[in-house]
């Protein structure tokens, strides 16, 4: 279980991102942050991630080391194929080529482009690009798999298709997603758990599970957790931007 | 046509100045027709090809020298502020500073009879700048997402400058290269005319003695010499450039 207690983040201009941000999330969920622009969401993830400190409270319950990281756009290497941008977690971590060989390809044939291994990003869609990024944050099998806006720059049937291949992979693997995003139907579709979080300095303002199947359809969006699950939190962040304006 | 195009501009212009040099019957020594030149360039091709060689080799030195020093410059630069803030003042020093000016004290320095060695370090100077500078500005122009992911997966700084910061800088690096090829090749002629006494063998000694003899036509041949290796240079690292970026962005490959 990741836990977050009284975490605050101050930047060095003396901006606080975050303040007094506490929030549990159970491992194995499915977690979605949403709030408004600039609340502090990719702050936070970079907090969990380790890729910056918290000034203050505490964050425990993280497997180090065992963290899948994936960011709005897909940040590939371009001077490397697909399989070379797989290979570089293990490549850091001393493993070799052949020995990473088979977690890559099993990686690769998980997001459907196992044929793509020698293909260069350039030559990839942006969806592919994405499928590749993906595949390098699981191919480690990470405990936690973090990701910030992942499909935001993506048209809405790729985003689509993308998140029904993310919930396979969650559901198939056994992972914590979290997963920062601004489209509240996305979050819905998509979560066991939700957060809403307050205008900067971000904390937590709700908390939603998300009842019904972990495989969901488009049935599902006509469902009534679904709906109610989309006017509760659409209503949570009309109520904190309304909070936030000054 | 695009190739067509500037080869018969050169014809017509070739033809224009072949015409009009016999008929106003210009003195050979002011303009020789392209014929003449070209007999030229044909009956002392032997001298020329060891003059255009020596050239050559002290410009491929020289560049070779300055990709090395700059880029390892560039690299120290990179991951100490200390370094850089110290001695980046003086490789603008460097750089500001005309080699025709120092190329008198090189020589005295490296002695007068190694001209080369003075050819050599004086053109190095010239052509280390644009690889310093591009390269510092390649090494740092990282993409922080990357380096993100470098810090998440506990990359070590000597993987993060193999595998990250280097590649990166490629691009960068590689139109700093084309520039400093072109440089280190002014910069052997300059230092040659400056320093070349005697003991100087290279092109532009065969160019400043053919001038200094008024045989115009051999110094049109050296001249044109030059020209094509500069653009032969010019080639070979563009050549080099898109081979190897020919991944990374469609303005760097073939069309798409
Ligand atoms: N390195 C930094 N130094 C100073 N301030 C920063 C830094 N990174 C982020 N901030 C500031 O912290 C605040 C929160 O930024 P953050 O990127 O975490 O928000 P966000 O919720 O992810 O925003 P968005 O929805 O636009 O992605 C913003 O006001 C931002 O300007
Ligand atoms: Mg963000």
């Amino acid at each position: 279980m990741l836990k977050l207690t009284g975490v605050g983040k101050r930047y060095p201009d003396g901006l606080a991102a975050l303040e007094g941000l506490d929030l549990t999330i159970r491992d194995g969920s499915f977690t979605s942050i949403v709030g408004p622009s600039g609340c502090g969401k990719s702050t936070l993830l970079r907090l969990i991630a380790g890729l910056a400190a918290p000034t203050e409270g505490a964050i425990t319950g993280l497997d180090e080391g065992s963290i899948g990281l994936v960011f709005q756009d897909a940040t590939l290497m371009p001077w490397a194929d697909v399989f070379a941008n797989v290979y570089l977690p293990f490549r850091l971590a001393g493993v070799s080529r052949v020995a990473a060989s088979p977690r890559i390809e099993e990686a690769l044939s998980l997001v459907g482009l196992l044929d793509f291994r020698g293909a260069y990003p350039r030559a990839l869609s942006g969806g592919m690009r994405m499928r590749v990024a993906i595949a390098r944050a699981i191919a480690t099998k990470p405990r936690l798999l973090l990701m910030d806006e992942p499909f935001a720059a993506l048209d809405e049937i790729t985003r689509n298709k993308l998140n029904d291949d993310l919930l396979r992979l969650w559901r198939e693997g056994d992972f914590t997603t979290i997963f920062i995003t601004h489209s509240v139907f996305e979050s819905v579709y998509l979560s066991t758990d939700i957060a809403v979080m307050t205008a900067r300095p971000g904390r937590i303002f709700a908390r939603y599970e998300i009842a019904g199947p972990t495989a969901r359809d488009s049935e599902f969006r006509a469902s009534a957790v679904y709906l109610d699950g989309c006017r509760a939190v659409s209503r949570d962040l009309e109520r904190v931007m309304s909070m936030g304006a000054p | 046509m695009s190739r067509f195009l500037p080869l018969s501009v050169g014809i017509f212009v070739l033809s224009l100045w072949e015409a009009l040099v016999r008929v106003l019957d210009v003195p050979k020594f002011i303009l020789p027709p392209p014929s003449m030149i070209a007999d030229a360039l044909i009956s002392n091709f032997p001298q020329l090809l060891d003059a255009l060689w020596e050239t050559f080799k002290l410009t491929v030195l020289a560049f070779a020298a300055s990709f090395v020093g700059g880029l390892a410059l560039a690299v120290l630069f990179v991951r100490s502020r200390l370094i850089e803030r110290s001695f980046l003042p003086y490789a603008l020093v460097l750089q500001v500073t005309p080699i025709v000016a120092i190329a008198p004290q090189i020589v005295i320095w490296v002695g007068v009879d190694h001209v080369e060695r003075a050819v050599f370090i004086l053109a190095t100077i010239v052509a280390f700048f644009p690889i310093l500078s591009n390269a510092s500005l390649g090494l740092r122009s990282v993409d922080p997402g990357l380096m993100d992911l470098f810090k998440l997966y506990r990359a070590s700084g000597v993987q993060r400058l193999w595998l990250l910061q280097l590649p990166s800088a490629l691009p960068a690096l590689l139109a700093g290269a084309r520039i400093s090829a072109g440089l280190a090749l002014i910069g052997a002629v300059v230092a040659e005319f400056v320093a070349g006494s005697g003991e100087a063998v290279g092109l532009a000694w065969r160019i400043s003695e053919s001038a200094s003899r008024l045989q115009t036509p051999l110094t049109f041949a050296a001249l044109l010499l030059l020209s094509l290796t500069g653009l032969a240079l010019n080639a070979l690292v563009t050549m080099i450039e898109k081979r190897l970026l020919r991944h990374w962005h469609p303005a760097h490959g073939e069309a798409s």
